[in-house]
């Protein structure tokens, strides 16, 4: 038990004598109906169970705004606290302002994990490192289980946990649950030297306070976690508040609701750029990932359906030695984007765990789908090999035409099994990126790109495995590239609606979204717009190569611009998917969690002073 | 479980395996927080926390005291004396003997060739107070030179001078617990949640059990002046005009208490007479606050049945600095206000024992608010000391800004800096760079090695830090509360009493006069010294086991006394000998550097909360240095705008002393004419402030001086502040 004092001071103990049944979002505050209530947390391993007789009900933090003064009490107490090195910590203040001297207002703000009635980060997490205790409602992690993965990173809206990138894995804010299990508030609070902090059982008016708010300038919709914070905010803030911080962000009081809402802070001015170092980013192998699966699973599918369908053409590479080469090459692709999909995790070799979370998580989800549709392919490549033109000339003809009879049936379920395979792994990929937290992700445009570059690469794979078995056999080929260009400008033009509608979305949100497509028209304007015009330019392409059914060289040499600026088209595309997306994240102060700032430290090499506060990038 | 796991592992939550909490005082600034620092099995101080029954803090800490046990480790501490005949060459590592004879050689030669004055002593607010009384023994009553003076002089100079003016003696009348009584509470140039978290939050309490009106002088929109119900953006140095305008309007209105100050004050008259050329409409033109909001403050502070003045460096590191401090205790006195609940001037001061050093350090007179002028002080401490009175200079000496000019005059040609560091903290660091350079000799006595000041020092002593000792603090209030040793000195670092007390053998006279070995027993001999003749500085009631006992008592207490005294002048006794207070008819006189056609702007320097002065501690502390690791400026973004300047790019300030290269950050804060930058930085803010003295206190003007702003290569300055910022 954490040990309290004899002189421990009264603001340092917890008081709620009494509570609401329900909490504003219709849940109960009272936890353990799942359990009898006397369930020991066994913090470090201690049975014990603390005295405090509010254990089982939801606590929250209460933060009044109007008092914060920007001291980092609560900040450093909470890394004393959890003994945290400078580049880490659970709770930060940042600070929103607004007017003009002397007529000038900050406001800062607190905050750490709110403990979300519905955790995101727990339903994102694929290894279930995350548990929503009965005990507090508190949400902890535990970074023994977890793979580094950083997907709760993405989805919670206010940045609670931390992704080290030197121990490669994440960690959280604990509620200090040691320190509420013998009656006492959270480090952080008791620490407070504004009275801004305060916690206890949710929706109780603190000692001294008028309000339970859920929103203060800077804070994201509550909706998309139900978090357990409350606010006091009752000084007026000016009409609009703007973040010292590189996100241009600003945010502006609506008139009707008196809420604020982000809109664009034209930071970086209006000029275009093309930036393309600047696309490459710790992303990276998502960007080779996404795209080889989808290139592979588009490749596998239009064989094999197009082979069901009975399109000649495709009859012609399905039935060829060429077969078991482009399997392969599904397979290779397949393996290759998980092997660096793994790299990109803080701790690549639990990577099992991401099957962890099945129930709730899309990424859990997403990694099954694709491992099954892998084991399909090969599997159906094992039984279609018999039938492999090669392979019949290395066995015995009897030996080989029994094997085929044999390996027939099964080849066609696997075969069969890894079409929907594919499509259910596509559309959890796509769920990955349905994040609350990430507006600029989170509109239709991602499953219309995914599935648009599943078709277009997929058939391109098809054309270059396809295209040298009709050389070789001198069959005209005309056929494939029209069946291939078809599907090829259909995935363009899924593609190319998709980005249209999210463009208008984005011009038109009030959220961060409208943010990322500032900088997508500012500092990506260049690449942004070129991308645009290779992708009509691929579509014009592909229509003429699929109408006019040309061959010889002149089709051949269209037909391999057309894969490298349809590749081109969707790194790049890819490549701006990651690095635009701006989160809700809490504003930042002018050093400490300020991105522009961290990233002058790592590039002028002032990061490589510990003291700094910023960790060198390990990607 | 809710969500998430059936079978949970245990939640892991750290613990740093604390077996041991040991009492101290915290080591930064004044406020005086009791700390515990908590050891674990091994004995390595590995956290800290506020003590929960300590009246000062009540369990609070601010970042810097959370995260103190992380000072005892830090890079850069001196492990052993070094020694080199030249500046320019290498340092050798030496032993205390070899370092000692060598610093009691040189300055013996330097005296003897030069005279007695020609060694310059400058000491701190950083070390315990029995070791200042140690100190003040060796210079005055040993090595004899006038030429000694503490850093105090850059920081609380001018509130001791004011008091002394105004009351007849140095002493914050004050205590926190006014926050609990008074009616109003008026703040001039203090940034408490910045400069003084706890002291914020103490108002912060009151305030939240019983409002008050709380008025904040201050040029820029700090957190304070923000969340003050009147908040009036003074020009700066100005001070003294409002100060006086707001006493004509409490004359004019018949608002003053005319009993108390007929029984209690002198210079009535005069000072009458001088605030009624001060009127609101006047004033207002200099000092930039309207007229109907002087008659407003004027009124509302006058007409609260108590009503108190703080102030911290926006008054004292002025031109007017001390004019200021007697102007806020003016209207103290015309209103009633001093000594009474809720009613006071209080100073709020800087560094851990700033106090310590006024009190006891011999700086500028003698142990115990004794003055050299007064030959009955002389012979009092003679006698107890065992040094022939004769020996004691007859008047204080050079106060430390005036050490260097002496230095660059040839005057003074050796120097011994204690626990110090003139190369960040003095204004116009180009020319005390130059200073330095020409001394013959230069001890450096700190904590750290790669304090910047060492680059000139021919001997450097490794001093032990805060908690490694043993002693007393007084803080703000005159809480006198004691730091027990937690470890022991890092390596071959010593407590600096232990240096002084050696040092002091290497003379005859030294091995002649009694310099215990423990801090207890020099608290005794302190207490010897602090009785009688009605004393304000009585600590006779107190000793270093009933100060733990009670954390922390505030002075006077007495023999016999049951505790200490929250407030001095109750009963409307002064320090002058007709026991009268004095109103100060105080003009104001236009000298500082203001802003022109080539340098546009207001340079105001201040403190920021994660740093403690020149940085040598809370820059190796990650979790304090990151919240700012550069230098950075805080610029008006109207202003910006017109010179093209962007947020977060560096620019170049000049102004007419040097030029520093910062991080501009882009705020309503201040206002179109002013940048303002935090002080902490070595080659930074004071290469360019010019620090015209005060000319009672000597202190610097730092806060007032003009620069202009002009374009850098990012690239290049990117680069300097890589190497600027290296430990």
């Amino acid at each position: 038990m954490f040990p309290v004092r004899d002189d421990e001071p009264e603001y340092a103990k917890l008081k709620d004598p009494e509570s609401q049944e329900y909490n504003r979002y219709g849940n109960p505050i009272q936890l353990d109906r799942h359990s009898d209530g006397t369930v020991s947390l066994r913090i470090n391993g201690d049975d014990s169970i603390g005295p405090n007789p509010n254990r089982n009900k939801q606590h929250a933090f209460h933060f009044t705004a109007d008092n914060c003064i920007g001291c980092h009490a609560c900040e450093a107490a909470c890394s004393e606290k959890n003994d945290l090195p400078p580049h880490l910590s659970f709770r930060s203040v940042g600070y929103v302002e607004g007017g003009t001297f002397p007529d000038y207002t900050r406001m800062n703000i607190s905050m750490a994990c709110n403990h979300c009635d519905d955790p995101v980060c727990l339903k994102g997490c694929p290894t279930r490192a995350y548990t929503k205790h009965p005990e507090y409602g508190a949400v902890i992690q535990d970074p023994d289980i977890c793979f580094g993965c950083g997907y709760c990173t993405w989805v919670c809206p206010y940045n609670a946990p931390q992704l080290d990138p030197i121990n490669g894995q994440v960690e959280k804010c604990n509620m200090c649950v040691d320190r509420l299990e013998v009656g006492l508030k959270p480090a952080c609070v008791a620490a407070c030297v504004g009275n801004a902090l305060d916690f206890g059982v949710v929706e109780n008016m603190p000692e001294n306070r008028d309000q339970i708010e859920t929103q203060i300038p800077g804070f994201p919709d509550p909706q998309i976690s139900k978090p357990n914070i409350r606010f006091q905010q009752v000084k007026t803030m000016p009409r609009e508040v703007t973040r010292t911080d590189s996100m241009p962000v600003k945010y502006h009081q609506d008139t009707a609701s008196g809420v604020y809402k982000p809109s664009v802070d034209q930071k970086e001015g209006k000029e275009k750029f093309w930036n393309l170092p600047r696309l490459s980013s710790r992303e990276n192998p998502l960007v080779f990932f996404t795209l080889a699966t989808q290139a592979a699973i588009g490749a596998f599918m239009i064989a094999y359906l197009g082979g069901l369908l009975g399109l000649e053409s495709i009859n012609v590479v399905t039935g060829s030695i060429a077969y078991a080469p482009l399997l392969l090459l599904v397979l290779a692709l397949i393996g290759a984007g998980l092997f660096l999909s793994t790299t990109h995790l803080g701790k690549p070799i639990r990577f099992y765990r991401g099957f962890n979370n099945l129930r709730h998580s899309p990424v859990s989800r997403e990694g099954l789908g694709v491992v099954i549709f892998q084991a399909c392919v090969g599997l159906h490549l094992l039984c279609m090999l018999p039938a492999n033109g090669l392979f019949q000339t290395i066995l015995p003809a009897e030996l080989a035409v029994q094997l085929v009879s044999i390996t027939q049936a099964p080849a066609a379920v696997f075969g069969g099994l890894a079409v929907p395979a594919g499509l259910i792994a596509l559309y959890y990929m796509y769920r990955c990126y349905c994040i609350k937290a990430r507006p600029f992700w989170n509109h239709w445009h991602a499953a219309a790109t995914f599935y648009g570059n599943m078709l277009s690469l997929g058939g391109l794979i098809v054309g270059l495995a396809g295209i040298p078995v009709f050389l070789v056999g001198g069959i005209d080929y005309s056929g494939l590239i029209m069946v291939l260009a078809s599907v090829v400008v259909t995935g363009l033009l899924l593609e190319a609606v998709g980005l249209f509608f999210h463009a208008k979305a984005m011009r038109a949100a009030e959220h961060e979204g409208a943010v990322s497509h500032y900088i997508q028209r500012t500092t990506f304007g260049k690449t942004y717009y070129a991308r645009n015009v290779l992708l009509v330019l691929n579509i014009v392409t592909a229509i003429i190569l699929g109408v006019t059914g040309i061959t010889g060289i002149w089709a051949l040499t269209l037909l391999g611009g057309l894969a490298l600026f349809v590749l081109c088209a969707a790194v790049v595309g890819r490549a701006l998917f990651y690095v635009l997306v701006i989160p809700t994240t809490m504003p930042g102060a002018f050093f400490w969690k300020n991105k522009a700032f961290e990233q002058h430290a790592r590039d002028i090499g002032l990061a490589a002073n510990p003291q700094v506060g910023v960790a060198m990038d390990h990607h | 479980m809710l969500f998430g796991r059936r079978k949970k592992n245990p939640i892991k939550i750290a613990d740093k395996g604390v077996v041991e909490w040991k009492y101290t005082t915290c080591g930064y600034c004044s406020v005086g927080c009791s700390v515990e620092v908590g050891l674990n099995d091994q004995g390595k101080p590995v956290t800290t926390r506020g003590v929960g029954g300590a009246d000062v803090n009540r369990g609070k800490l601010c970042i810097k005291g959370l995260t103190e046990a992380q000072v005892f480790q830090a890079s850069g501490r001196g492990s052993d004396p070094l020694i080199r005949d030249k500046t320019f060459q290498d340092w050798q590592t030496t032993s205390w003997d070899t370092a000692l004879d060598r610093v009691a050689e040189e300055f013996k030669r330097i005296q003897q060739q030069y005279g007695r004055d020609s060694l310059g002593i400058i000491s701190t607010g950083q070390i315990m107070t029995e070791e200042f009384y140690t100190l003040g023994k060796l210079v005055r009553g040993v090595i004899g030179t006038n030429n000694y003076d503490g850093n105090t002089t850059l920081c609380m100079a001018s509130a001791v001078a004011g008091y002394k003016r105004s009351f007849g003696s140095d002493g914050p009348p004050g205590c926190y617990d006014d926050f609990e009584h008074t009616e109003c509470l008026l703040a001039f140039g203090s940034n408490l949640p910045e400069q003084h978290p706890i002291i914020y939050w103490r108002l912060k309490e009151a305030l939240e059990k019983r409002k008050f009106p709380v008025i904040v002088v201050d040029p820029r929109v700090t957190m304070f002046a923000q969340f003050a119900d009147i908040h009036l953006p003074i020009t700066p140095g100005t001070d003294l005009v409002l100060l006086n305008s707001l006493a004509h309007v409490i004359f004019a209105e018949g608002l003053e208490d005319k009993e108390y100050i007929k029984q209690n004050c002198n210079g009535y008259e005069e000072f009458a007479e001088l605030v009624k050329d001060y009127d609101p409409v006047s004033a207002a033109k200099i000092c930039g606050i309207d007229e109907d909001t002087i008659r407003n403050v004027a009124r509302l502070y006058a007409k609260a049945g108590s009503a108190m003045a703080i102030w911290t460096m926006g008054i004292n590191q002025s031109t007017h600095g001390t004019d200021g401090v007697c102007g806020i205790n003016n209207l103290n006195l015309i209103t009633g206000n001093i000594g009474i609940p809720g009613g006071t001037s209080l100073s709020i001061t800087g560094q851990c024992n700033a106090m310590g050093t006024r009190e006891w350090s011999s700086c500028s007179g003698l142990p115990g608010y004794r003055a050299l002028e007064n030959p009955k002080h002389r012979e009092e401490v003679g006698r107890f000391w065992g040094v022939d009175p004769e020996f004691f200079p007859e008047k204080r000496g050079l106060f430390q800004t005036d050490i260097f000019p002496a230095i660059e005059t040839g005057q003074i040609k050796a120097l011994w800096i204690v626990a110090t560091n003139p190369m960040t903290s003095m204004p116009n660091s180009p020319r005390i760079r130059k200073t330095l350079e020409k001394l013959e000799f230069c001890v450096v006595q700190d904590t750290y090695k790669d304090v910047e000041t060492t680059q000139y020092a021919h001997v450097y002593l490794p001093g032990a830090v805060w908690a490694e000792k043993e002693g007393c603090f007084t803080n703000t209030e005159r809480r006198v509360n004691i730091t027990r040793p937690v470890v022991a000195p890092f390596e071959n670092s010593k407590p600096d009493h232990w240096i002084f007390s050696q040092l002091a053998k290497r003379w005859e006279q030294g091995r002649k006069i009694k310099f215990p070995d423990t801090t207890s027993e020099i608290f005794e001999e302190m207490k010897q010294l602090s009785k009688g003749d009605d004393r304000m500085l009585d600590i006779s009631g107190m000793s270093h086991d009933l100060i733990e006992e009670k954390r922390g008592i505030q002075w006077p207490m007495r023999e016999d006394d049951s505790g200490g005294t929250p407030r001095l002048y109750s009963d409307g006794k002064f320090q002058f000998a007709d026991g009268k207070a004095k109103l100060l008819a105080m003009p104001y006189i236009e000298n500082n550097e203001r802003p022109d056609e080539d340098f546009p702007f207001w340079l105001n320097s201040g403190r920021v909360v994660e740093h403690f002065h020149t940085r040598t501690k809370t820059g190796k502390v990650g979790n304090c240095n990151k919240f700012s690791p550069t230098p950075y400026m805080e610029m008006n973004p109207d202003a910006a705008e017109e010179l093209g300047v962007s947020h977060m790019n560096y620019v170049r300030l000049v102004s007419r002393r040097g030029d520093a290269v910062v991080m501009v950050q882009l705020t309503q804060r201040v206002p179109y004419n002013m940048v303002f930058i935090p002080f902490h930085f070595h080659d930074c803010v004071n290469r360019l402030s010019l620090g015209l003295l005060d000319p009672y206190s000597r202190q610097p003007a730092f806060k007032q001086c003009a620069v202009r702003i002009e374009d850098v290569d990012q690239t290049e300055a990117a680069r300097l502040n890589v190497e600027m910022r290296t430990f």
